[in-house]
């Protein structure tokens, strides 16, 4: 475990001193944590006063009393959706990085040579990747938790977060979801020698986030606690799976004779 | 301090290391030579528990290399073919993150840093990004991370490779002096020089083992031993004598100097120094040549 912190340790330095990859992670977050939120409790009256929205979300929610309300309650389902793009993005952005990295620099065959464990190796790759992932998914979450009740409070006298479900996104499915991210960035990019296609995996797992924001937008479903809740099982029982492969990848052997390298 | 035993990798078909033996005392050098794809990386990294080898047994102080990876790990220092070091962090940085992974106490470890840091002339430029360094500086960098725990053993591979000749002689001497401090070497180069004057033990590898022996019982073994007779006077009048003798190859005649080969000089040079004496021929040195380690090992690679 202490190697594995030193490895984390030294990365994270690099992270950190990698703009290309916090850059769009800071923009990400201001944009979705505070931007959007406030923009969207501040126009709730306008949305609220058009009969197109107001059709919708009694199609959605029902008859409704209050449709301000309703309408505060449809929008916080959509932002707690974005709430797991960063542990989607952030992984698929240091992982392939520090591999890559480790590739240009011909650092693994010395590193492996070391007394340290295989997996304390791929242990320290993934704190690197999850704990950021983890760390800025809580900051997001207490950003729109403050933008959403503060605004909310003024608008219609009420505190909307947190809610159960954004404590099971939170805390529940995005780590879930940046472990799966970053097992499979480690698998594919140790057959890459290109950072860009590594990375491009990243385009490809935040689809499916964009396409339950569109099936909630669109009134197909909404997403409730069920249903977030067979999302982290079904996703859980996927992570055994992964580490699997990723364990087998991570094999001192394996890096020497079947990695692709620069 | 390692024993080698039947060992073999293949990979695929391939065989990259063939039933391959040997055994290298305690604070000895051993010379590890062979040309490109003779299987010396593959060597290196099983014997480092990098990789694992198909057949055979590896006892490295004392204990099984594959079930004692880690504690393998921890007595030894490799030098890759690449230095492999961080570019993006200081070269202090990259010494201490590499020697923390050793079980070694925090002071020891820093003194240790500054020692070869400043052995390797770095220490100067300690807090500069190795990306900055040239290449001579980065190979001097990882020789110094692989020193920085003091290990049993060390391989170095290529470890003069890109080094300016000052930077290389400082090196050399530094590897010279590891049999004072009683840690193995295992040296694999390409510089049959560096090989010859510095290793205890040579061995030739092409797959599997071609010679393994001292450089003076190479030079015993060689066929053909190299004879020069340098004259008082012109040799190339001489030359002709020489025809009388069936046992002599390569005879060459230049000023004063006569070379040629002869595979059994112990029964064949008293007679032709009588032959020559007879024929007024005055004598100043007769000497035999011993062969360079180049030459036998090129003999030796290409038979």
């Amino acid at each position: 475990m202490n190697n594995a912190l030193k490895i984390f340790k030294k990365e994270i330095k690099e992270v950190l001193k990698n703009k290309s990859i916090w850059l769009p992670i800071l923009a990400v977050s201001i944009m979705f944590s505070v931007i959007f939120p406030g923009i969207m409790v501040i126009a709730l009256d306008s949305f609220a006063k058009d009969p197109d929205m107001a059709g919708f979300i009694a199609r959605v929610f029902g008859a409704t009393d209050n449709i301000q309300v309703a309408l505060m309650q449809f929008i916080i389902k959509q932002f707690m959706i974005f709430l797991l793009l960063i542990p989607a993005m952030l992984p698929s952005l240091i992982a392939p990085a520090s591999i890559v990295l480790e590739k240009e620099s011909n650092t693994l065959e010395p590193l492996i040579a070391t007394p340290i464990k295989t997996s304390e190796l791929l242990l320290g790759k993934t704190l690197t990747s999850m704990v950021p992932a983890f760390t800025i998914t809580l900051i997001n979450f207490v950003l729109i938790t403050i933008v959403v009740d503060v605004l909310g409070y003024i608008k219609l006298n009420m505190l909307l977060l947190p809610t159960p479900e954004w404590f099971v996104v939170t805390f529940l499915l995005s780590p879930i979801i940046s472990f799966i991210i970053t097992m499979i960035s480690i698998i594919i990019s140790s057959k890459s020698t290109d950072i860009r296609s590594a990375q491009g995996l990243g385009a490809a797992v935040i689809f499916p986030i964009y396409a339950i924001i569109g099936a909630q937008i669109g009134g197909l479903f909404l997403l409730n606690i069920k249903y977030l809740l067979l999302g982290c099982l079904v996703l859980g029982l996927v992570c055994p799976l992964v580490l699997k492969l990723a364990i087998r990848v991570f094999d001192r052997e394996n890096i020497l004779t079947k990695w692709k390298m620069k | 301090m390692i024993q080698v035993e039947n060992l073999s990798k293949k990979f695929g078909n391939i065989t990259a290391v063939d039933n391959i033996s040997f055994e290298i005392k305690d604070g000895s050098i051993f010379g590890f030579l062979g040309p490109n794809g003779a299987g010396k990386t593959t060597t290196i990294r099983i014997l480092s528990t990098l990789i694992k080898p198909t057949s055979g047994t590896v006892i490295i102080d004392g204990k099984e290399l594959s079930k004692n990876g880690e504690y393998i790990r921890s007595i030894l220092g490799i030098l890759t073919e690449t230095p492999g070091m961080y570019e993006k962090i200081s070269a202090i940085e990259n010494l201490n993150f590499f020697s923390g992974f050793y079980r070694m106490e925090e002071k020891k470890r820093k003194q240790n840093i500054e020692k070869f840091l400043k052995m390797f002339d770095l220490w100067e430029r300690r807090n500069a990004l190795v990306g900055t360094y040239s290449k001579g500086m980065k190979q001097k960098l990882a020789i110094a991370r692989a020193l920085i725990h003091e290990p049993k053993i060390l391989y170095l591979d290529e470890p003069t490779a890109a080094l300016d000749p000052e930077s290389a002689f400082m090196v050399r001497s530094f590897i010279e002096n590891q049999k004072n401090e009683k840690t193995t070497v295992f040296l694999c180069t390409h510089n049959l020089e560096e090989a010859s004057n510095l290793s205890d033990v040579v061995c030739i590898i092409k797959n599997r083992i071609i010679k393994i022996s001292t450089l003076e019982e190479l030079q015993r073994s060689k066929k053909g031993k190299k004879i020069e007779i340098v004259f008082n006077q012109p040799a190339l009048k001489y030359a002709d004598f020489f025809q009388n003798f069936t046992e002599v190859t390569n005879l060459e005649a230049k000023e004063n100097k006569i070379y040629f080969s002869l595979d059994n000089p112990e029964i064949i040079n008293p007679a032709i120094i009588k032959k020559l004496v007879d024929c007024g021929a005055e004598i100043v040195y007769f000497n035999e040549i011993k062969a360079s380690l180049e030459e036998i090992y090129l003999d030796l690679i290409r038979s």
